[in-house]
């Protein structure tokens, strides 16, 4: 009896930690790192427009909208997966705004790739020197951002759009 | 001039040890449980030069870890800050420290008994 008194306290604590380690390793995707900006402000930017260099993007335009944000380049293969996704997003929501950031690509591979594959974006904004990317935190393309009318980023993706991730994760905050 | 020359040779010097210093504690995100210092990854390669460039700005290490957390969160840190978030990861052993050495006390005097 006396013996199971002495360990109680270790029982108690073998169990609490147990549990602790469950919930903090519940969710937890190594692939998916948790985004720093979730629930936060959309970063200040502002950006050529691939077309037209004397045409400038900057937040302030697109405020009081549902914007998606997406990174792209020529040379990312998981990118040309996604893209038919966004002409599917852009008919089914007429009223969101897609912006997309070329990044680190040559204007002329960028605008090559969107006359091939077709452009599902309102504007398509440049990031060559990627200090857009750095400043959304983006370390891998495609990424992703919902950003709510308060400007509020209110989703994540990283990697590629799926038609599962687009039913079950995008689509319900649209 | 020889002088301007040893004094910049040496600042780069310290720069680059301060880059590596940092960059050693820093996650490549890209990679497998890598640190940014030992990856050649694009993210790395990125994420060091924009240290180089904020050291000879001026920036201390606290400011360039800030920056880089607010970006990329805590996870690009290999050690977890120490705030009231974490409170609880830095206490942990210390509470597992206390138990244990009681444990032992109670063990060892009832063996004496």
């Amino acid at each position: 009896m006396k013996k199971i008194i002495i360990l109680t306290p270790l029982i108690i604590l073998f169990i609490i930690s147990a549990f602790l380690i469950i919930y903090l390793l519940s969710d937890k995707n190594p692939n998916q790192p948790p985004s720093a900006l979730l629930n936060k402000d959309v970063p200040n930017f502002e950006s050529k427009s691939l077309y037209d260099e004397n045409k400038i993007i900057k937040i302030e335009n697109i405020k009081n909208k549902k914007i998606l944000i997406n990174f792209f380049a020529s040379w990312c293969a998981p990118c040309k997966i996604e893209h038919p996704l966004l002409f599917e997003i852009k008919e089914r929501y007429p009223d969101l705004y897609i912006l997309g950031f070329n990044h680190k690509d040559k204007a002329s591979d960028g605008i090559n790739y969107l006359k091939k594959d077709g452009d599902p974006y309102n504007f398509v904004g440049v990031d060559s020197d990627g200090l857009i990317a750095l400043e959304f935190g983006v370390f891998g393309l495609p990424e992703t951002f919902l950003i709510n009318e308060n400007g509020k980023i209110i989703y994540k993706i990283l990697g590629p759009i799926t038609k599962d991730i687009l039913k079950n994760e995008i689509e319900p905050l649209l | 001039m020889l002088f301007c020359l040893i004094s910049k040779s040496y600042a780069n010097e310290n720069i680059d040890e301060r880059v590596k210093k940092l960059t050693l504690e820093l996650r490549c995100m890209t990679c497998q449980n890598q640190s940014i210092y030992d990856s050649d990854a694009e993210f790395s390669n990125n994420i060091k030069k924009i240290i180089r460039d904020k050291f000879e700005k001026g920036e201390n290490e606290t400011d360039i870890k800030k920056f880089l957390v607010q970006r990329y969160g805590e996870y690009i840190l290999f050690r977890p800050l120490i705030n009231y978030n974490n409170s609880f990861l830095w206490v942990f052993p210390f509470i597992l420290l206390v138990f244990g050495l009681f444990f032992i006390v109670i063990k060892s005097r009832k063996n004496k008994a």
